[in-house]
């Protein structure tokens, strides 16, 4: 996974500074891009022995609705409270309440965050057929499910082909930025993995994905990139038109903006496309286990599922349906291309301080191109949620 | 005492304790198999994942450096993926300094104590309700400036290793019950070959004729034959009594054929003639003749009933001096009259004896009948002291010593001449047997070749 050279790289880093907090919380909370929405959902339940189910969760409201006034529909004696959270709080509040859980279900898309929960043992096995059928790749343990399939996505302005070819891999994009850097320069935007949590997974994995990543790190910093902290703000300057070309964007986002935004078009790189899964699982000791289980079987279900196809941008993964906006289809036009983030412990690489710090040292290095402190010192690595023994 | 009785293997068969003794070590030895296949199988299971938590604390502590005045590490994703097998542990780790100080990790984990200088130590640990074999690694910085010691603490549930250890002990558990299903079937068939030539001698003697006495011809293993030995010695030795039985009725029954005759030959001659006189000639004659006939028949149901194996005699304390001077004094009278000189001489003092006292008073009454009978004048039964011993001595012809032992047998007479039965020695020889008296025959003046005399000595044993 990691190199010679990326070791040695590492050795000749330069010394970090303080963290700041605020940095820290700023930096989960724009992980994803929530747009200012209602920060809870209720259903309450049609027949006279109501069982209550409490759901904590980082799903924009418009995607989840759907799925919650379908399972509603279908369990009228459930009356669903869905609280809708950042990454971060989501993490913070599951932890804070490790011992007597308010949640029945917790779903999030930062892989890392949740995959640690799980491992703490904050989770439950879920036993139903849905459960016990679901595809290896996208579960851990009956505990913990991917019920989404989001690629990792490139944005680029339609006008931008009548200039230069339009990338559609991170070769072609790396070479694009070798060739056209002075073209380029300050037109290309990306996440700030100092600074976004997501930009900073995506990173993680880009790097163990190929060591040629950390050269296309410095051709970004060569062309002076811009760096956001959520997919909204770049999508905001694509259409603007201050940038031409955004790099790692979160798909299901693109997708809803790019209909919306015909001068924009989006690309799912052919070389490999990372894919991020939201996360599923039920609490150890859940207050409402039954109603627990039968949502985490509902959204694992061939309706649900088809509901996510069509209904929302999020992907579904079921094996069994088909067409756009699911695994399956991504899979039968990129095939091998496709790289879901694994579910499994080296995720919790992720979550690692002095892994993190380094990781960002290193990317600070290539992207100011082993740069003096003439543009200052760098940037503090804002510190990750530590385990909770510490 | 039936718990006791059950516990006791007498009553069970031969086939049923050979099933026991050897069935019972059996299960024994299995269930240590069993045992001893399980602790294996967790070892080896145990052994087989230590290689993940080594080889991953190894990744890990490569990766360790000094940096930024602090221990650093660049945590390898590789090294915690390898923790996680099919059976998708939970993971921790942790890395601590020279000082124990938690540097980094996704949990506290405890140490282990130190054994020697081994590099990688292994335990079992409970974290947070979470049982999890750790793993330590001991390691030291490879530098030129520092060589701080770390410690690499990696962890991992146990669901793998439970499932490996399963999987082994499933596949020997299989093997032992298959090795043992096969030592029952040959320990069961062995049994049946072992114990059949038994089976076969019980055939041999359940089949034979009742009456046949004829010893077993069948081929039998040596313990066997052993005891084909013994009962064909048993048959010969009852072969040898049912001869001896036959011989003693015939005898038995020609000493009684031969006065009836007498008697019935008497009676006819005495039909025949019509005098009073010759009546009452006859009728003397045929009174002592059946007087002497019914005395025999007396004996022979006596030595009947001293040759009866399943008749032991009661026996009570008896004085000697008492019984001899009865006896003497009962026949004294009669021995008298045919001018005989019955003599007894016993101590002051009591002689006391365990017997059955009709018994020797029989016998005595033969003993002193025989010295009468066969011509002796002076008879004298003497009782002496310690030990305890009844002696009868005549002046008779006496029994030329060739001629003693025979003597003891039933119809064996020393003379011709005399009225005597020849049953007397026999029911004294008898009784004395049955009462484990030790009878001796001896001359009782050997230096008198004319009429040496008969000294016959009861020996009493001296616990008797």
């Amino acid at each position: 996974m990691y190199r010679l050279d990326l070791f040695i790289r590492r050795l000749t880093m330069a010394p970090h500074r303080i963290r700041h907090l605020v940095g820290a919380l700023l930096a989960l909370a724009l992980m994803v891009t929530p747009p200012a929405q209602a920060k809870a959902l209720h259903f309450t339940a049609d027949a006279e022995s109501s069982q209550p189910l409490t759901i904590y969760g980082v799903v924009d409201p418009p995607q989840i609705y759907p799925l919650l006034a379908d399972f509603h529909q279908r369990n009228p004696d459930i009356a669903i409270t869905y609280h809708n959270l950042e990454t971060l709080a989501l993490h913070a509040r599951v932890l804070q309440e490790r011992d007597t859980p308010r949640a029945d279900v917790i779903m999030s898309p930062a892989m890392p965050w949740q995959y640690q929960l799980a491992n703490e043992g904050l989770s439950a096995p879920v036993d139903s057929p849905a459960a016990a059928a679901w595809p290896s790749w996208a579960r851990w343990r009956q505990e913990l499910f991917g019920f989404t399939f989001e690629p990792i996505v490139m944005v680029y302005r339609r006008d931008l082909a009548a200039r230069m070819p339009p990338p559609e891999s991170h070769a072609e994009l790396l070479s694009l930025l070798r060739q056209r850097s002075a073209e380029l320069s300050h037109r290309v935007v990306t996440y700030d993995p100092r600074f976004s949590g997501a930009g900073y997974t995506y990173a993680i994995e880009d790097a163990r994905i190929s060591a040629r990543y950390w050269d296309l790190v410095e051709a970004l910093g060569h062309a002076h990139s811009e760096l956001k902290t959520t997919t909204a703000a770049m999508l905001e300057g694509l259409s603007e038109g201050r940038y031409w070309i955004g790099y790692n964007l979160i798909g299901s986002y693109v997708q809803d903006y790019v209909a919306e935004h015909p001068e924009l078009a989006m690309v799912v790189p052919k070389d490999y496309a990372l894919v991020l899964q939201r996360l599923v699982m039920m609490s150890r000791n859940a207050p409402h286990p039954v109603a627990a289980q039968r949502f985490i079987d509902y959204l694992l279900s061939a309706p649900a599922q088809r509901l996510l196809a069509t209904r929302t941008t999020l992907g579904a993964v079921h094996p069994s349906i088909d067409g756009l906006g699911t695994a399956a289809d991504l899979r039968k036009r990129l095939g091998e291309a496709i790289r879901p983030v694994q579910i499994g412990p080296g995720l919790l690489a992720t979550l690692d301080t002095l892994k993190r710090q380094t990781l960002l040292e290193q990317w600070q290095q290539a992207f100011k191109n082993h740069s003096t402190y003439a543009d200052g010192p760098l940037a503090d690595p804002s510190p990750l949620p530590r385990p909770s023994q510490e | 005492m039936t718990l006791l009785r059950r516990w006791h293997l007498s009553h069970l068969s031969l086939y049923r304790r050979l099933m026991v003794w050897l069935l019972c070590p059996l299960a024994l030895l299995v269930a240590i198999m069993l045992l001893q296949a399980w602790l294996a199988s967790r070892e080896a299971a145990d052994r087989a994942f230590d290689r993940l938590l080594d080889a991953a604390a190894l990744s890990i502590a490569e990766q360790v450096r000094w940096q930024q005045s602090r221990l650093w590490m660049d945590l390898p994703p590789s090294a915690l993926e390898m923790l996680a097998t099919d059976a998708e542990e939970r993971v921790f780790y942790a890395l601590y300094d020279a000082q124990g100080h938690f540097v980094t990790g996704n949990r506290s984990l405890p140490s282990l104590p130190t054994e020697n200088d081994i590099q990688m130590n292994y335990g079992d640990v409970t974290s947070q309700d979470m049982p999890l074999r750790l793993g330590v690694l001991r390691a030291r910085l490879e530098g030129w400036d520092r060589s701080d010691r770390f410690e690499v603490r990696v962890a991992q549930t146990r669901e793998g290793r439970q499932a490996l250890a399963n999987q082994l002990f499933l596949a020997s558990f299989v093997n032992i019950l298959i090795i043992a299903g096969l030592a029952v079937v040959v320990v069961l068939l062995s049994a049946r070959f072992a114990l059949e030539p038994l089976t076969r001698l019980r055939r041999a003697i359940r089949q034979r004729n009742p009456r046949t006495l004829s010893p077993l011809e069948l081929a039998l293993p040596l313990e066997l034959a052993e005891l084909r030995q013994a009962l064909n010695e048993l048959l010969a030795r009852m072969r040898r009594v049912r001869a001896n039985q036959e011989r003693f009725i015939g005898d038995a029954s020609h000493q009684l054929k031969t006065p009836l005759a007498g008697l019935s030959a008497r009676a006819e001659l005495a039909l025949r003639q019509s005098d009073p006189a010759a009546w009452r000639e006859a009728l003397t004659t045929m009174h002592g003749t059946a007087t002497k006939t019914a005395r025999l028949a007396g004996q022979l149901l006596s030595l009947t009933r001293l040759n009866n194996p399943e008749a032991t005699p009661a026996k009570q304390t008896v004085d000697l001096t008492a019984l001899a001077r009865r006896c003497v004094r009962e026949a004294f009278s009669r021995h008298h009259r045919r001018g005989i000189d019955l003599g007894v001489e016993v101590p002051e003092h009591a002689v006391m004896v365990s017997v059955n006292d009709w018994q020797l008073e029989e016998a005595l009454n033969n003993l002193i009948e025989n010295a009468s009978i066969y011509g002796a004048s002076q008879v004298t039964v003497q009782v002496t002291d310690a030990p305890a011993r009844l002696t009868v001595t005549d002046d008779g012809p006496g029994i030329p010593e060739s001629q003693r032992l025979l003597m003891l047998r039933p119809f064996h007479r020393g003379q011709e001449t005399g009225d005597g039965s020849g049953l007397g020695l026999a029911i004294v020889d008898s009784i004395a047997r049955a009462h484990d008296i030790r009878l001796s025959l001896q001359a009782a003046h050997p230096d008198h070749p004319e009429r040496p005399g008969l000294c016959i000595a009861l020996t009493f044993s001296s616990d008797a």
